[in-house]
């Protein structure tokens, strides 16, 4: 046991109190609008990061970094997929640079920590991701929803599905075992009643899975005319990948029901996306003005065509900046007040907030992958087939009552 | 078979060396990363197949020169922290290099596709990653039960002092075998790379299977750990057939179990 | 006064102005729970990787009760650190038997079962999303809601620890504990129940990292799942490591480094992990004793050179 005398230690506390000197009692100009973006930079998720920034970023550098006059902080902290670490960081944002506006995180767990946050520290949140919760059952006045309502993307892909593969009744489900997971098989399953769908098998799998050996071998012994797959990110890559291996595509499709698209897809071969059908929130080939726009200024930028995240980040991003716009103030609750029940044509077509659950209604776009030698470019992945946006009928919604300020 | 080839390699560097290397799945993940580099650059899976791993092997030399030689007489806690910081490094490392986005990386054209084995259909790639597991853990046991340098090795993991008062150089056994502990690791990574694909953090679920391995084989036994192994694998099949999501579970719940009956493992001798 | 005493509340007062009260909040918080560990690492030689079981534990039943059954303060803290000892008994009973790299590895995997645990029991715990809604009722009439009210109660906490942790190093169990590290063969041999104050000192770490847990728990409202995850086991060892075991005040600099560390460098640069594996080596390389041990030597140095007739006596 080392010892030091009394002054090393008083030393040694100047110079710690020194050495910390933190930036934090820099507080936002008065006239600086500060907005948060919280997107994983280390851990799970660490890879979409970088592009979820590139998104929000192009979405404000197309105003010129100005709002109404005024001049724009955007500043981003790491939510490192970590609960703790984004609820900690989102409050010194708001409490220490005066942040009013957050946008993200990317994963739906953190996501409640930080809409939480938002509640708490009554500051503007929007997010996009699969839970239901966000405008379900812990919705409140402060946060929004972007991505579709799982429901929207269940009867999408069913119903589009079932149009082009009309005999397909036999339907084995994988299931990351997390709450947006069940939400969307809950929808499924419901959906596909109406298509007399006979659901031969479904299991979930945890979070993370990366040996799906076992769960591709219990899908192949239950003969299925579709193996559709509701995870996410790397979960989806590795299982589509196993799915591939073990021979089960490009035999029988398999869909991706609630995919990033581009991210998921690049990790894949042509050899194993054939016979791929895939559900996202977002595809660069979207035919609106805005993603037209987007995608070009994106892909001269970047190199390669946007996926569901920048997307997302660039979407969730203009429509704070329309709330913006119709409050024409910039105070919190203005803006908040002025989406609910806005109707834009953005960036994934007609998009309209509800006003009841703060549910962002737009488009779900289904696709389907190309094989090799239809491919024009190696990043033309897909073809677009066909969008849906119903609506989560008004008996499903959990979210009774939106609440106050 | 991947569980016992990394479980080996573990058990060959904490047996030998009785350092906590935590750096052990970094170095499985290098391995992956390496290969696909080295197919990119050679253009033959086989070659590269060949070289990643030795890459990985000289990695580790690096390392247990420049490093962890300094650390023999360090409590584990230092050893620890240092085997740690150096997973950081590596996969970071990787990170910066290779980019933050996983890959896929199919398997040689002749080994695609699956055998239709009557009761289920195998990929032909897994059952090759088998058969060249098998072989590898195979070699390695052989080599250090019946040559001369294999009974040092093991000589060297009961009883450190006798080996050096013997006259035999302590230290150049320890880089060897952490060398051989990180070939191991570095091609269990190249050969997973197909299966599982490439991501920066691929290491790390590895590295707590491959301690599951190591302490349920019993430390310093490198029979142990290849038994353990097996055994992991076989029950985490087992499992998956009646209680899916559990099937990754399993494997620590094993190793509690068996640790809580017979704490020195299965086949433990300290 | 003493020096050391004056500096900490100089610190204790100062720190919330310097950074937020949040995270200054979270470093006295981070220092209970690693004066916990270190009773264990430092004192008595047991490096154990498991210590974020208490810590977590004791959040999610302290949590839940607080949530569910709107207790009040005290009596969370006292099941805090009611489930952190008890949590660290039936795992220290299961672990001090062995030695070495088997008790890490087992107080590691023992740490993967109650992480799995906690996974798994979603209905309780809430899974991968953690649980929320975790409330900070108000004491005596003190509202907690206000962050600087909350540090204050937080400080106040983590001095009274700090001055418990000494009283027991300073104390004859200390003194055991120590002999345990140094040679616990000598020690079994003059008569000590090494096994049993192994266990004792377990549970006294355990009691302190349930504490932290539940101060945690309160702070940001909710328990997320790494909070019984091996990252902040391993977090908690790197911070007391970097911070220098062989002392007292070793955990707090170590919880003030690197708090202060992974909060400013990673808004710099998404790959400081990287930094802080080079930290981590460079410390085992260079600087065994931590922060502590860099900070002596640097003084010695300076004092040498004031006084360089002093140097041969020393």
């Amino acid at each position: 046991m080392s010892t030091f005398s009394r002054r090393d230690i008083l030393k040694m506390g100047v110079g710690a109190a020194a050495g910390l000197g933190f930036p934090a009692i820099i507080r936002a100009q008065q006239k600086e609008l500060v907005i948060l973006g919280i997107w994983p930079a280390t851990g799970a998720f660490s890879d979409v990061g970088p592009i979820l920034d590139r998104g929000m970023r192009m979405a404000l550098e197309e105003r010129d970094m100005k709002i109404q006059g005024r001049p724009v902080k955007y500043i981003v902290r790491d939510s490192a997929t970590q609960a703790g670490a984004a609820t900690r960081r989102v409050e010194e944002a708001v409490d220490g640079d005066g942040a009013k506006f957050v946008i993200g995180p990317w994963s739906s767990g953190v996501a409640l920590a930080v809409s939480e946050v938002a509640k708490r520290k009554k500051v503007f949140h929007y997010f996009s991701g699969g839970t239901e919760d966000i405008s379900g059952a812990r919705c409140h006045r402060y946060s929004f929803q972007w991505a579709a309502s799982p429901y929207t993307a269940a009867k999408t892909v069913v119903d589009n599905f079932m149009k082009a593969n009309p005999k397909a009744k036999r339907w084995h489900l994988l299931v990351a075992d997390y709450a947006f997971g069940w939400s969307v098989e809950k929808y499924i399953k419901e959906v596909g009643k109406t298509h007399g769908l006979e659901f031969v098998g479904a299991d979930r799998h945890p979070l993370g899975e990366r040996e799906f050996s076992n769960y591709v071998q219990k899908a192949a012994a239950n003969k299925p005319d579709v193996v559709a797959m509701i995870n996410f990110g790397l979960d989806a890559v590795s299982g589509a990948r196993e799915i591939f291996n073990f021979g089960l595509t490009p035999k029988i499709p398999l869909i991706m029901c609630w995919s990033s698209g581009v991210e998921e897809l690049v990790q894949l071969t042509p050899e194993i996306r054939d016979n791929i059908w895939v559900g996202s929130n977002f595809y660069y080939t979207a035919d609106t003005p805005v993603a037209k726009n987007f995608v070009k200024n994106y892909q001269a930028k970047f190199g390669n065509p946007p996926g569901y995240a920048p997307s997302a980040a660039y979407g969730m991003t203009r429509m704070m900046l329309a709330g913006f716009d119709k409050a024409k103030s910039v105070e919190v609750q203005d803006v908040i007040r002025a989406l609910e029940g806005i109707e834009v044509n953005d960036l994934v077509g007609r998009m309209r907030v509800d006003a009841k659950t703060h549910q962002t209604l737009r488009p779900f776009f289904f696709m389907r992958c190309k094989p090799k030698s239809a491919m024009k470019h190696p990043t033309d992945f897909a073809d677009i087939i066909a969008t849906g946006d119903t609506p989560l009928p008004a008996e499903y919604a959990a979210c009774k009552d939106i609440g106050g300020f | 078979m991947l569980y016992a080839l990394m479980g080996l390699g573990l058990s060959l560097i904490t047996g030998v060396l009785n350092i906590p290397n935590f750096a052990h799945g970094a170095l499985f993940a290098l391995g992956a990363y390496l290969l696909v580099t080295t197919v990119n650059v050679v253009g033959n899976f086989w070659l590269a197949l060949v070289l990643a791993p030795v890459g990985v092997a000289l990695m580790g030399l690096a390392i247990e020169y420049a490093g962890v030689r300094r650390l023999y007489a360090a409590g584990h806690d230092y050893q620890l922290l240092f085997t740690f910081g150096l997973a950081l490094i590596i996969s970071e490392g990787i990170i910066v290099i290779w980019g933050p986005v996983g890959f896929s990386h199919l398997p040689p054209p002749i080994l695609r596709g699956g055998l239709d084995l009557g009761f289920t259909f195998y990929p032909k790639y897994r059952l090759f990653v088998m058969a060249v597991a098998g072989l590898l853990v195979l070699a390695t046991w052989l080599f250090l039960e019946k040559t001369r340098y294999g009974a040092i090795m093991r000589a060297g993991i009961e009883n450190r002092e006798m080996v050096s008062l013997l006259g035999i150089d302590i230290h150049w056994l320890f880089t060897v075998a952490f060398a051989l502990g990180a070939y191991l690791a570095g091609i269990a990574g190249a050969l997973t790379a197909p299966i599982r694909g490439i991501n920066p953090n691929m290491g790390v679920d590895m590295l707590g299977i491959a301690f599951v391995v190591v302490a349920l084989g019993g430390l310093g036994n490198l029979l142990g750990a290849i038994a353990a192994g097996l055994l992991i694998g076989v029950a985490q099949a087992i499992v998956a057939a009646y209680w899916i999501e559990a099937s990754t579970a399993v494997i620590f719940a094993v190793m509690a179990a068996v640790l809580l009956v017979r704490p020195q493992g299965l086949f433990g001798i300290r | 006064m003493k020096k050391p005493a004056i500096l900490l509340l100089a610190a204790v007062v100062l720190l919330p102005f310097v950074v937020r009260p949040v995270i200054a909040s979270e470093i006295w918080i981070f220092a209970i729970f690693g004066l916990g560990l270190n009773l264990l690492l430092g004192y008595t030689g047991l490096l154990s990787f498991g210590q974020s079981t208490f810590f977590g534990s004791a959040a999610y039943v302290a949590g839940w009760l607080l949530n569910h059954y709107g207790i009040n303060v005290f009596f969370a803290l006292g099941i805090g650190v009611g489930v952190g000892a008890l949590s660290a008994a039936l795992v220290g009973y299961l672990c001090v038997q062995r030695s070495g790299l088997y008790f890490i590895m087992l107080t590691f995997a023992l740490n993967q079962l109650f992480y799995f645990i906690a996974y798994q029991w979603t209905s309780v715990t809430g899974g991968e999303d953690g649980m929320h809604g975790v409330p900070r009722p108000a004491l005596f009439g003190i509202d907690f809601k206000d962050p600087l009210t909350y540090y204050v109660f937080i400080s106040v906490l983590f001095l009274a620890s700090l001055w418990i942790m000494k009283r027991v190093v300073e104390s004859p169990l200390g003194r055991i504990l120590q002999a345990i590290r140094e040679n616990e063969v000598r020690a079994e041999a003059v008569g000590y129940n090494v096994p049993r104050f192994k266990l004792l000192a377990f549970v006294i770490g355990g009691a302190f990292s349930g504490l932290a847990g539940v101060l945690y728990a309160m702070l940001f409202g909710i328990v997320p799942l790494e909070a019984i995850g091996f990252v902040t086991s391993g977090n908690v060892v790197f911070a007391t490591l970097i911070g220098g075991s062989g002392s007292l005040y070793g955990p707090v600099i170590g919880s003030f480094v690197f708090i202060w560390l992974s909060e400013s460098v990673s808004t710099l640069w998404a790959r400081w992990p990287l930094l802080l594996g080079v930290a981590f080596v460079i410390v085992v390389l260079f600087l065994r004793g931590g922060v502590v041990e860099a900070w002596s030597r640097f003084w010695a140095w300076r004092e040498s050179r004031k006084w360089p007739s002093s140097k041969q006596i020393t």
